[in-house]
């Protein structure tokens, strides 16, 4: 019993990891019907260079807004330089420029700090506290505090202020959006810039489970993927639902079913990804996609 | 003459290879109601979209005295010019009030704008009924009071609206219309009103324009053309 | 007879004599190239090949598969677990791969088709991500992390006779042997892909590529076309894993990384979408850039040899991703549609015609 509880604890905690990325994925397909397979290695790239601000003596509290300003302002500039000439293209080029961007930052990632996994300074103590007779990691109950945090600033953003309003009407209305002064371009730049930071806070959270390396999100992606899907890609509730159901469901299994073990995890994920797809491919939380003709 | 609000002359414009309008030149002067008729494909939504720069087009446009060219439709809207667009551009994944929010969004005067909310749940209490749900649980007239109660709140000089009676019923086009001339008459605001229903829209306009592929075929005052058989019968269709 | 062939000789467009050329340059070069340059270029004609196999699914069938290189990975295993376990004939084995790999993607093909282009992007990338550790847990099967190895084949004795009275050099060696099988299956499986593509099911996928629903209307199977590409694709997928794992001499779960189905897509992507030459162009340039480039940093002795350690591991992926963005944004249809376009002007201009602006997608992609 008690070795469950802490199996549920750290599976919501990688869970509200999974979702932070989730919801990042989500921003940027409700901006622009795309779902951005660099996602994962712009937040390494911003954990990088978390990583760097703290080994320059600045303290763990003040790099990790830094980095997720930092993260803002490049997701913002990414979108402008890279994806604006491509805006109006076909998916599919759309697609192929999101992994170029994903190759492009892991190659440059690896060119500017290396291939030797580092681990990653966490604030985090590694004492377990005792909750109802049970013990849980600290570092897990930071995780998803900070976690939850971020998704909820997120949420008030988004539902509580005008910027959050125009980005969520230029989202799904840019015409009639356009008409009612909203800048639609410039709220796409907007979205890319939050999505990036949003996914910046699941690369710090993770590096110090991890150790941090330019591949280290290559795995967390494909979690991402899971739980955004699950959640029905364009919801940012469901996004958060999603990560903590394939949080707990990879956890459990790695742990409890003998056939996945610790391996097959990720095959898990896949098996989300596939099932839900084929099955449900609305997600939980998914409006009925209309099919344009 | 005092120059008009809102100039158009010999405009011309087009989609890809088919041009649209051929020398368009119209004026809706300050404070008043004008509308522009005319059968389908004529040019008149064409028209309205050139205006707030969703269109290119080649002549001029101007609002205000100034003149409009390259202007992005972002920064037309900012000058007062409120575009309700055919299909009434509801924004079905928002709620009602924030549709509402949407069209006041750029506006720094608090007050005013609190006030302006009053007075549009006067003139459509639906609205404020329905205010915090979803936009798209409302029936076509009552998005279309929503339409116009949302251009009404970005504090417009001129209101363009395209065809605010489409798929409505008469009793619902009759308040429409009303509350048009209300908004008119007491805060001064100019309407260029495109319709399809010419009889309407001669009874609440002071002068017309007559659309005929992508020219202005006749114009003058509402009540002229209204007495004029002939133009009747071969324009307007009644 | 002589007189048809000779009619039919004078009226061939150049395209058929550039490649014409272009065979006979592959069938000359082992004998002017060392045993190893050989080898390095067998791995050019097997990308080309995989390379084919995704274009015929991204160019012409307008689906996405990130994930090639499991195929690959599944023909390669597939050759190997035979030649291994069941002493099977290496040349037989690999046919059976391709035809092993095609079934599984046809079948992969059927789900795919509930999927638009971005939900099967997503799902084929998590199956390149995840087929490394899928590929870990058979290991009696496998080989688990080890792999297997396979012994390079030995040439017949009529080629090795063959190669040496020609070179008048020493007799073919195995690398060589895998160059000549490599480009064999080459000319087989791009005489195929050319005839599909000109021809009914060619024209038909491009009519579900361009406009699924009117495609429907004309009275076009889409399900079946679709999934055929995907099954052709595999095929395609299968027979270059097979050739790549004889090629290298073992197959493990590294050999086939995500960075594969990267490489392939890039290939397909730089080379050109739907065209015959761009699986080549594509070949050629996903085998030799990141050689090409290492080599050069690595020569120019002005950079610190620790800065061109690193670059020799990161720079093909910061090249790979900075062409890929450089090619979508300026040249969609890669290499080959600027060698198009640079011909149709040239032709233009000769004929003394207007330059006329030419489209984004080719009409009819045809060779060369």
């Amino acid at each position: 019993m008690q070795e469950l509880i802490q199996q549920v604890v750290s599976g919501l905690a990688s869970g509200a990891i999974f979702a932070s990325l989730a919801l990042a994925l989500v921003l940027i397909y409700n901006a622009m019907g795309l779902v951005n397979f660099a996602q994962g290695e712009m937040a390494m790239f911003a954990t990088f260079i978390a990583f760097t601000l703290i080994i320059h003596g600045l303290n763990y509290w003040i790099a990790f807004p830094l980095t997720l300003g930092i993260a803002f302002v490049a997701g913002v500039v990414i979108e402008r330089v890279v994806i604006r000439p491509v805006e109006r293209a076909p998916v599919l080029t759309l697609v192929i420029v999101t992994l170029g961007l994903a190759t492009l930052v892991n190659g440059a990632a690896g060119f500017l700090f290396g291939y030797v996994p580092r681990s990653f300074p966490s604030p985090f103590s590694v004492q377990t506290i005792n909750i109802l007779g049970a013990f849980a990691s600290f570092q897990d109950l930071s995780v998803i505090a900070v976690c939850g945090i971020v998704l909820i600033a997120i949420y008030l953003l988004l539902q509580r202020t005008t910027i959050g309003l125009t980005l969520r009407a230029a989202a799904h209305h840019p015409e009639p959006s356009r008409l009612l002064g909203v800048r639609v371009s410039w709220m796409l730049a907007l979205g890319w810039g939050l999505a990036s930071a949003v996914g910046a806070v699941s690369g710090i959270m993770v590096a110090p489970i991890l150790l941090l390396e330019p591949n280290m999100m290559q795995t967390i992606i494909i979690y991402a993927f899971a739980a955004a899907v699950l959640g029905g890609i364009e919801s940012p509730l469901g996004a958060v639902v999603g990560g903590l159901i394939v949080g707990l469901t990879v956890n459990l299994a790695g742990a409890y079913v003998p056939f996945v073990g610790g391996d097959l995890e990720l095959a898990v994920a896949l098996a989300i990804i596939v099932g839900v797809l084929v099955i449900k491919p609305n997600g939980l939380f998914g409006r009925a996609a209309v099919r344009n003709v | 003459m005092p120059s008009a609000l809102l100039e158009l002359e010999n405009v011309h414009c087009g989609y890809g290879q088919t041009s649209v309008l051929h020398g368009v030149t119209l004026s809706v002067p300050e404070g008043s109601i004008v509308s522009l008729l005319g059968a389908n494909g004529a040019g008149k939504t064409t028209t309205l979209r050139a205006i707030t720069g969703g269109v290119h087009w080649l002549g001029d446009i101007r609002f205000a005295g100034r003149s409009l060219r390259g202007r992005h439709t972002e920064d037309i809207v900012g000058e007062g010019i409120a575009h309700v667009p055919e299909g009434r551009g509801i924004l079905t994944e928002l709620t009602v009030d924030e549709n509402l929010r949407l069209g006041a969004h750029k506006r720094k005067d608090r007050d005013a704008v609190r006030k302006d909310y009053d007075r549009v749940f006067e003139y459509f209490p639906v609205l404020k009924e329905r205010r915090w749900l979803s936009a798209s649980t409302l029936s076509g007239g009552e998005q279309q009071m929503l339409a116009v109660a949302r251009a009404l709140l970005m504090k417009p000089r001129l209101m363009l609206l395209d065809e605010p009676s489409l798929g409505l019923a008469p009793l619902v086009v009759r308040s429409i219309f009303e509350i048009i001339r209300t908004i008119n008459q007491t805060d001064h605001v100019a309407v260029l009103l495109v319709e399809q229903n010419a009889r309407l829209a001669l009874e609440l306009s002071t002068e017309a324009y007559v659309l005929e592929v992508g020219r202005v075929a006749v114009s003058g005052k509402s009540a002229e053309l209204q007495g004029q058989e002939s133009v009747r019968r071969s324009y307007l269709g009644y | 007879m002589y007189r048809q062939v000779q009619q039919r000789l004078r009226s061939a467009p150049p395209r058929y004599w550039l490649v014409l050329v272009l065979v006979l340059f592959f069938i000359g070069l082992p004998t002017v190239i060392t045993s190893f340059q050989a080898s390095e270029w067998t791995l050019v004609l097997i990308f080309a090949i995989v390379i084919m196999g995704l274009n015929i699914l991204v160019g012409y069938s307008g689906q996405i598969s990130l994930g090639h290189g499991a195929l690959m990975a599944l023909g390669a295993y597939t050759s190997a677990i035979l030649i291994h376990r069941y002493q099977v004939d290496y040349l037989v084995t690999i046919p059976i791969a391709g035809l092993v790999t095609g079934l599984i993607g046809f079948l992969l093909g059927i789900p795919a088709l509930r999927l638009s282009a971005l939900y099967l992007a997503l799902a084929t990338f998590a199956l390149a991500v995840v087929t490394p550790s899928l590929i870990k847990r058979p290991a009696g099967l496998t080989g688990g992390v080890q792999g297997i190895l396979i012994s390079s084949p030995d040439p017949p004795q009529f080629a090795k006779d063959a190669f040496a009275s020609v070179t008048s050099g020493p007799p073919m060696s195995s690398d060589q042997w895998m160059y000549y099988l490599s480009l064999i299956s080459a000319l087989v499986l791009f005489w195929l892909a050319w005839n599909l593509i000109r021809r009914r099911p060619g024209r038909a996928l491009r009519a579900i590529r361009d406009r699924e629903v009117a495609a429907a209307s004309y009275g076009i199977n889409i399900a079946g076309y679709k999934t055929m590409a995907f099954g052709i694709s595999a095929f395609y997928a299968g027979i270059g894993g097979s050739l790549y794992g004889l090629a290298i001499g073992f197959v493990s779960p590294d050999t086939f990384p995500l960075a594969l189905s990267f490489q392939l897509l890039v290939g397909t992507v730089v080379g050109g979408l739907a065209s015959i030459a761009g699986p080549l162009i594509g070949g050629v340039f996903t085998f030799w850039l990141p050689i090409v480039s290492s080599q050069f940093v690595g020569s120019q002795s002005w950079i610190p040899a620790q800065i061109a350690s690193v670059f020799q591991k990161a720079g093909p992926a910061v090249t790979y991703g900075a062409l890929l963005i450089v090619v979508m944004i300026f040249a969609p249809n890669g290499v080959a549609g600027l060698i198009r376009t640079g011909y149709m002007r040239l032709q233009a201009r000769l004929r003394g015609a207007g330059d006329r602006g030419t489209g984004q997608m080719p009409p009819d992609p045809q060779t060369v």
